[in-house]
C-alpha cells in the first residue's frame, strides 16, 4: 500500500526534471525545424516563383500555393542551347568524378600508408591548390588549351574542375584509409592475398561509401563553376556558364525559372545518392 | 618518349579529334550587351536570323569576355569573329589588337561616335553599333505628390528633391531609388549629370565650390532615396515592385517596366541644376580581333548590324537606339517609345548641357570610375565632410589624369594635354 504513494520529497524536484526535459526537447525539436527550413523555405519559394505568373512574382505577399503557370518555364524550353548545355554539364561533372578519383584515392592511400619525407608538407600543399583563384589561372589556362587543342573541348575543361576537386578527393579518402586498420590488410597478405588484392577484397568494399562521398563532391564543384567552363568552352558550353552570366539582369519571374533550372538536376542527383553520403558520417543503415 | 608524354600525347590528340567534330563556321559574335536571357533570345531570332552566314551569338559578363579575347590574342589563334562591347571596353584595349574598319563604307550617322571610335589612331578601331543613355523613371502613382508649378518635362534637382520629399511623406517611406549597388550605374549619374548640371565640368570642376553644392544637394535626395538603393542595380525591379516611385537609370535597365505594365510608369527627362540639364549618352560598338578566323564574314556580318533595318531589329531586341539615319516604325514596344521620347526631350531641352563619354583613359577608366564612387561612398553613406573628401580625392584623380594624359571632353572647357583638376 505505502509503494504506490510517492515519496513526499521526491516530488518538488521531478516536476523540474520533467520539464527540463521537456524544454531540451522543444529546443531540439526548434532546432532541427530552424535547419530544415533554413534549407528547404528558399526552395519551396524558388519553386512558387517559377511556376507564377510574372504579374505574381512582382507582387508581395506570395501566395502560399503555385498557380502553376509554366510561362517562364516555357520561355527555357525554346532557348536555343539549353539541351546541349545540360548534357554538356552532366558529361563534364561525369568525367570530373571519375578523373578526380581515379587520381585522389591512390594519393589519399598513399598518404595514409606509407611514411615518406615530405608527406605533411606534402598534404599542406595540396590545400593550396585551391588558394588561386580561377579568374588568375584562366588566362595562361586558356593560352594553353588553344595551343594544344583542348581548348572548347568538354575533356579539357574536365580537366579544370579535376584540379579543383582533387583535394578533397584526397583529403577525404585520406581520413577513410586511415580510419581502416592496416591489421585488416596484414591478415589479407597472410591469407594469401597480394597488395593489389587485398585493396580490392578488404579494403575497397569498407571505403566505398567514402569514395561516393567524394565523387558528389567532385560533383557539385564542376556543376557549380562558371568563371573557367565560360572562358575555356565556346561550342561545348555547360549549362551553368551558359545560364548563370545571364540571369543577373532578366526581369525577375525569368531570374527564378534560370535558377530552378540550375538547381534541380543537381537536387536529383544528390537525392540519389544521400545514403551514400550518410555513410561516410557513420550514421547510415549500413 | 617518357609514358607521361605518350599519355599527354594521346590526351590531345583525343581532344584534337572531339575539337574537329565540333568544329564548324559559324561566325562567333562575342558580346558583353544584350546580355539578359530574354535580350539574347531576341538577338538571335530578330537580329541576327536576317544574316546570309550563321552566326553563333554569345553573351558573357565582362571578366570571361576579356580573358577569353585576352588568351585568343596570346595564342595568335581564335574562334572570336566579332566584339561587341561598350566604349569603354574598348578603349581599355591596344589599339593594335583591333581590325582598322575605316576602309568598311559604313559608319555612324553622329561624327562624335565616329572619333571615339578611332581610339585616339587614324582609323576607326571599332564601328559604333547602338546607344542608348539615361533617363528618370516614375510611377503614376508618384505624379500627385509632384510639387506646384513642376513640369515633369523640364524638372530641377530642388523641384526633384521636393517632390521625393512629398512622396516620402505621402507613403511614410522613401521612394526615391538610385542604382547604388555592385552592379548599378551610379558613377555615370555623378559623372554625367550632378556633376555637369551642377558645375559645368566633370575633372576640372571635381573639386570646386560648385561641386560642394551638388553633393550637398544629393545629399538631401538621398535623405528621401529608399536605403535599399544600395542594392539596387537595375532599378525596373524596384519601379515593378513598388520598392520606388521616382528613379534614375539606363534607359535598357528600365525597359522591362515599361513593357510589362506600360500604363503605370512615365519615362522623363533628367533634371536640371544651375549649369543646365547635363546627360550622358551610352555608346557600344562592334569590333574585329585580329585574330578572327575569317575576316571577310566578321566584315559581312558589321555590315549586316549597320543596315538600318537590323538597327531597327536591334532597338526592338535590346532598347538600344540606332547610330545610323533610320525611319522609326510605329509598332515599337512601349519601353522604346518611352525612352526615346524622354531622350528627344532631354536633348532638345533649351537647357541641355550633353556631356561625352570620358576618352582617353585606356585601362584607367575603372580607376576613373572608382573615385566617383568612393566620393560618393564617403560622403553620403559615410557622412564624411565634403570638403575634405573632394581634397583627398582630387590628388586620386590628378593622379589618374596625368598618368594617361587623357585631355578634357565636353562639357569641361578643352584643354592642352592632361586635363587639369582645378
Amino acid at each position: 500500500m505505502a509503494a504506490p504513494v510517492p515519496h513526499p520529497d521526491k516530488e518538488p524536484d521531478a516536476a523540474p526534471a520533467a520539464s527540463t526535459r521537456s524544454a531540451g526537447r522543444l529546443l531540439y525539436l526548434a532546432g532541427v525545424i530552424l535547419l530544415c527550413a533554413w534549407v528547404l523555405v528558399p526552395i519551396y519559394f524558388l519553386m512558387i516563383n517559377t511556376l507564377s505568373a510574372p504579374e505574381t512574382v512582382n507582387s508581395f505577399p506570395k501566395p502560399f500555393f503555385p498557380e502553376f503557370d509554366l510561362g517562364s518555364l516555357q520561355f527555357f524550353a525554346g532557348f536555343a542551347g539549353m539541351l546541349a548545355a545540360l548534357k554538356n554539364s552532366i558529361l563534364v561533372a561525369a568525367l570530373t568524378m571519375i578523373m578526380s578519383i581515379a587520381i585522389g584515392s591512390p594519393a589519399g592511400y598513399a598518404l595514409s600508408r606509407f611514411d615518406f619525407p615530405g608527406k605533411e608538407l606534402f598534404r599542406l600543399l595540396i590545400l593550396l591548390t585551391r588558394a588561386f583563384p580561377l579568374p588568375l589561372l584562366a588566362l595562361p589556362l586558356a593560352v594553353m588549351f588553344i595551343q594544344t587543342g583542348l581548348d572548347d573541348t568538354q575533356f579539357g575543361l574536365a580537366l579544370v574542375h579535376t584540379t579543383l576537386a582533387l583535394p578533397f578527393a584526397v583529403l577525404i579518402t585520406f581520413s577513410l584509409f586511415s580510419g581502416i586498420p592496416i591489421e585488416l590488410e596484414e591478415a589479407a597478405w597472410t591469407l594469401g592475398c597480394t597488395r593489389l588484392t587485398a585493396f580490392t577484397k578488404v579494403v575497397l568494399p569498407l571505403i566505398l561509401p567514402g569514395i561516393t562521398a567524394s565523387a558528389i563532391f567532385a560533383f557539385v564543384i564542376s556543376w557549380n563553376e562558371v568563371f573557367a567552363a565560360a572562358v575555356l568552352t565556346i561550342e561545348n558550353r555547360t549549362l551553368t556558364a551558359f545560364l548563370l552570366q545571364s540571369l543577373d539582369t532578366p526581369p525577375l519571374h525569368l531570374k527564378f525559372a534560370g535558377g530552378f533550372i540550375l538547381v534541380v538536376p543537381a537536387l536529383i542527383f544528390i537525392f540519389a545518392v544521400r545514403k551514400y553520403l550518410f555513410a561516410m558520417w557513420g550514421i547510415a543503415n549500413r | 618518349m617518357t609514358y607521361a608524354r605518350k599519355m599527354l600525347g594521346a590526351a590531345s590528340g583525343l581532344a584534337l579529334l572531339v575539337a574537329a567534330g565540333a568544329a564548324q563556321a559559324d561566325v562567333l559574335f562575342w558580346s558583353t550587351q544584350a546580355n539578359p536571357v530574354e535580350e539574347q533570345q531576341a538577338m538571335r531570332d530578330q537580329v541576327l536570323s536576317g544574316h546570309d552566314d550563321a552566326v553563333d551569338y554569345q553573351s558573357n559578363e565582362l571578366g570571361p569576355w576579356i580573358t577569353r579575347l585576352e588568351a585568343e590574342l596570346q595564342a595568335d589563334s581564335g574562334t572570336i569573329g566579332l566584339l561587341g562591347a561598350l566604349h569603354g571596353n574598348f578603349s581599355a584595349m591596344d589599339p593594335e589588337n583591333l581590325v582598322d574598319l575605316g576602309d568598311m563604307g559604313v559608319m555612324s550617322a553622329s561624327d562624335t561616335f565616329n572619333d571615339l571610335a578611332k581610339l585616339g589612331t587614324d582609323s576607326m578601331q571599332y564601328m559604333p553599333w547602338m546607344q542608348a543613355s539615361y533617363i528618370m523613371a516614375a510611377n503614376r502613382e508618384a505624379l500627385h505628390y509632384l510639387p506646384e508649378g513642376a513640369d515633369i518635362d523640364a524638372l530641377t534637382y530642388d523641384q526633384l528633391i521636393e517632390w521625393a520629399a512629398n512622396a516620402h511623406e505621402a507613403a511614410g517611406e522613401p521612394k526615391f531609388g538610385f542604382p547604388a549597388g555592385p552592379k548599378g550605374l551610379k558613377h555615370r549619374f555623378f559623372q554625367g549629370y550632378l556633376y555637369p548640371s551642377y558645375t559645368n565640368g566633370v575633372v576640372r570642376t571635381f573639386a570646386s565650390d560648385k561641386a560642394v553644392t551638388a553633393w550637398e544637394k544629393f545629399r538631401e535626395l538621398w535623405a528621401h532615396t529608399n536605403p535599399g538603393s544600395t542594392n539596387f542595380s537595375f532599378m525596373q525591379e524596384q519601379l515593378l515592385s513598388g520598392d520606388a516611385w521616382i528613379v534614375f537609370d539606363h534607359t535598357s535597365r528600365l525597359a522591362n517596366a515599361f513593357n510589362e505594365r506600360p500604363d503605370d510608369f512615365v519615362a522623363f527627362p533628367a533634371p536640371a541644376g544651375p549649369e543646365g540639364r547635363g546627360f550622358m549618352p551610352v555608346l557600344a560598338g562592334v569590333a574585329i580581333p585580329r585574330t578572327a578566323p575569317d575576316m571577310e564574314a566578321s566584315k559581312a556580318l558589321i555590315a549586316h548590324l549597320m543596315k538600318p533595318e537590323t538597327q531597327i531589329a536591334t532597338l526592338k531586341a535590346t532598347s538600344f537606339f540606332p547610330v545610323v539615319d533610320v525611319d522609326l516604325p510605329d509598332d515599337l514596344p512601349p519601353s522604346v517609345k518611352a525612352a526615346g521620347d524622354a531622350v528627344a526631350k532631354m536633348s532638345g531641352s533649351a537647357d541641355a548641357n550633353p556631356g561625352l563619354l570620358p576618352a582617353g583613359l585606356g585601362d584607367k577608366g575603372g580607376d576613373f570610375n572608382r573615385v566617383y564612387v568612393d566620393t560618393f561612398e564617403r560622403i553620403v553613406l559615410a557622412g564624411q565632410p565634403i570638403e575634405a573628401v573632394l581634397q583627398d580625392q582630387k590628388t586620386r584623380l590628378e593622379a589618374i589624369m596625368n598618368e594617361t594624359g587623357a585631355p578634357c571632353w565636353a562639357p569641361d572647357a578643352p584643354s592642352e594635354g592632361a586635363c587639369p583638376v582645378e
